[in-house]
């Protein structure tokens, strides 16, 4: 069991930095997601904690234990690569037992430990074959179990559902959460996909251009992102942010949204602290599920582009001021493209982001 | 229905006819290359069989055609198999095989093991490595010829190293001559091994090595486990070209020693040449070559369907 520290982390590939000053701490036995688009080094940042590179500045440490300068073969880090690297000249069984049998562990103990694995990951049937034709479902298993079975504290997962179809994945993201459970191991997840990683995770650590943009639950990931990015990024599909300046009228403050209407007055008291502070120009936000219908020259007047029926849900496109925007109903409505629309947001899901930075304002 | 399955007869058998007259076209098309191919590998074969069941020779003053008058009741095959001259010729070349071809292939490796890591003027190093397997092997014998004289160039190091004046005569001392030999097939061969075997160890999946290094093994242990196993073909293809091409070994070898002292460094090639030209006894030659071409037929053979089986079963 071992928690993971990272100090001051910076990583320079020439003059592009992959890493741009990072500070994170995955408690003991948490499921952490590290999640973002691709190319914002959050794969760089597992290759860092595993030791394959290192890092230019700051330090790696698992529990109290400064590992920076631990050369790969001895952090004990189990790893599971995006394509799964297994060793196609071997059989499955071998595949297994090869973590054991490089550290020398007696032939009878490897065999009892593979059994087990093999049991636990329904690779039984497959142990004597050849590991190079087995399907990818099976590769996939088979790269878990490779690494699960010399028992490491942390676990790091690349992208590892990536590869296999929607089905596999949803019974692989269930496996993968028991796996955790079991045998209580600190996992690192790297995904690009939210939906594993807020399936999956105790906490998700969201990344973009080399700088960590907010780390929490996934509730709170959602519920209350930290600036911009993550509002765009989570959800699917993300948080509507439309232009809007701040003003007070008969001592509230509300949002005008310019050729959108202007917004009922803000509850909270972020918006007022703001204001006082002289922030005017905002990002105003809201789920797109959080949008009910309001009657004529109410709420966000909106001109509807495009309407997407999916059955259960219904996802309505639609330009208000220069903005564009979505609205995601749980039935069809009665809207239809080139139509009008007047929509509000709950008032407990708007969302102020401050323009100039793009920072949320308080817990607007 | 019965139009249907007439139809389709019908089409069979049109597409029949026309399977055939493509396939006679094909043969008309590719009879020329197929008469070359005849004249130039199967005429001389069968020509060489002719002659070595004859005692015929250049000066015997016939015709090659006419070589059947001088049928000897396959002497040269039975000559052959007792003639003491060839078979220390063949030890000698199988010995000169066992001593460069692992020679060449373990320093090979050694240094494309080397390659594998980046260190200054790799590059450089590289081009130089390279170089002896650009030389053409007559002026590299050239080259070993003069080095290994009793007054050149290694003597002369080895007297300034002792401090003692070395006079050795490599090349007209019999198993030092087998040396000075052996020594410039290495240093013209390793390259060609480090190039293939280098191929091979970039061919090695780099995941793969990294996961077993995370799995907790070291150097040696990803080296025997994953990079010798995945390099298999690529090694089995390295030593093949290496054992042919070292079999054949003779331009080096007879500027350097012609195969002396004595017989002392005579390999296969230097033989049959001696034979064909200072004997002129080309009945016996033709048969010294049938036997080598059928033998190592056969021995390749049973290498390839070995080879062949191992992958069958492997997958």
């Amino acid at each position: 069991m071992s928690s993971i520290h990272l100090k001051g982390l910076t990583k320079h590939f020439g003059s592009f930095q992959a890493i741009k000053q990072m500070d994170l701490d995955v408690h003991d036995g948490e499921f952490l997601a590290l999640l973002g688009p691709s190319g914002c080094g959050k794969s760089t940042t597992m290759n860092i904690i595993a030791g394959m590179e290192g890092a230019t500045t700051g330090r790696v440490l698992f529990g109290e234990r400064d590992v920076s300068d631990v050369p790969m073969t001895r952090r004990g880090v189990g790893f599971v690569f995006q394509n799964y690297a297994i060793f196609t000249h071997m059989s499955v069984r071998a595949n297994l037992a090869y973590g054991l049998k490089v550290r020398g562990v007696p032939k009878p103990e490897i065999d009892k430990r593979v059994a087990a694995i093999a049991d636990f990951l329904q690779l039984a049937p497959f142990l004597d074959r050849p590991s190079a034709k087995l399907s990818v479902n099976i590769l996939q298993r088979l790269a878990i179990g490779r690494s699960a079975i010399v028992q490491p504290a942390i676990f790091l997962l690349d992208e590892p559902l990536s590869n296999v179809d929607a089905a596999f994945r949803a019974v692989m993201r269930t496996e993968l959460k028991h796996l955790q459970r079991q045998f209580k191991q600190t996992m690192v997840y790297v995904t690009h996909d939210q939906l594993e990683a807020m399936t999956m995770a105790d906490r998700i650590a969201v990344m973009d251009h080399g700088v960590l943009q907010q780390v929490g639950t996934p509730l709170d990931v959602y519920n209350n992102p930290a600036n911009v990015f993550v509002a765009r990024f989570i959800g699917s599909p993300g948080m509507n942010l439309l232009p809007a300046s701040l003003r007070e009228t008969d001592g509230n403050i509300v949002a005008d949204l310019g050729a959108a209407g202007v917004s009922r007055p803000l509850p909270r008291g972020a918006a007022k602290a703001a204001y006082a502070q002289g922030i005017q120009d905002v990002w105003f936000g809201f789920r797109p599920e959080e949008l009910s219908l309001a009657a004529d020259s109410q709420g966000i007047a909106a001109s509807v582009t495009f309407i997407e029926r999916i059955g259960s849900r219904t996802v309505v496109h639609f330009d208000a001021g220069q903005a564009a925007g979505k609205a995601v109903f749980q039935n069809d409505v009665p809207l239809h493209a080139g139509g009008a629309a007047h929509m509000v947001p709950a008032d407990a899901a708007v969302r102020l982001f401050d323009r100039s930075t793009g920072r949320a304002i308080g817990e607007a | 229905m019965t139009s249907f399955a007439e139809t389709e007869a019908t089409l069979a058998i049109a597409a029949d006819d026309a399977d055939r007259a493509d396939r006679r076209l094909g043969l008309y098309l590719t009879l020329p290359a197929q008469i070359l191919v005849l004249f130039i590998a199967v005429f001389p074969l069968l020509m060489q069989l002719y002659i070595s069941l004859t005692s015929w020779s250049p000066l015997s003053g016939r015709g090659w055609w006419d070589a059947w008058t001088l049928w000897n009741n396959f002497a040269n095959y039975l000559n052959l198999a007792v003639d003491a001259r060839w078979w220390s010729a063949l030890l000698r070349t199988l010995l000169v095989m066992a001593i460069c071809v692992p020679a060449e292939f373990l320093l090979g490796l050694a240094l494309a093991i080397l390659f594998m890591d980046n260190f200054r003027g790799k590059r450089v190093f590289y081009s130089i490595l390279l170089m002896p397997m650009m030389v053409v092997p007559a002026v590299a014998g050239y080259m070993f010829f003069m080095l290994f004289q009793s007054g050149g160039p290694v003597n002369n190091i080895a007297s300034a190293i002792s401090g003692h004046n070395v006079a050795i005569a490599w090349l007209s001392n019999p198993s030092l001559a087998f040396i000075a030999v052996a020594v410039a097939d290495i240093w013209q061969w390793t390259p060609l091994m480090f190039l293939i075997l280098l191929a091979g160890l970039l061919g090695v999946p780099d995941d793969q090595l990294k996961a077993a290094t995370l799995l907790g093994a070291n150097w040696w242990q990803r080296f025997v486990t994953i990079m010798l196993p995945r390099m298999r073909a690529i090694i089995v293809i390295a030593l093949a070209i290496r054992l042919i091409e070292n079999f054949k070994i003779f331009d080096t070898l007879y500027i350097m020693t012609a195969g002396g002292p004595g017989t002392a460094t005579e390999t296969i090639s230097v033989f049959i040449y001696k034979l064909t030209t200072n004997d002129l006894s080309w009945g016996y030659v033709a048969a010294i070559a049938l036997v080598v071409l059928i033998s190592l037929s056969v021995a390749l053979g049973i290498a390839i369907a070995r080879q062949t089986k191992r992958r069958e079963a492997a997958s």
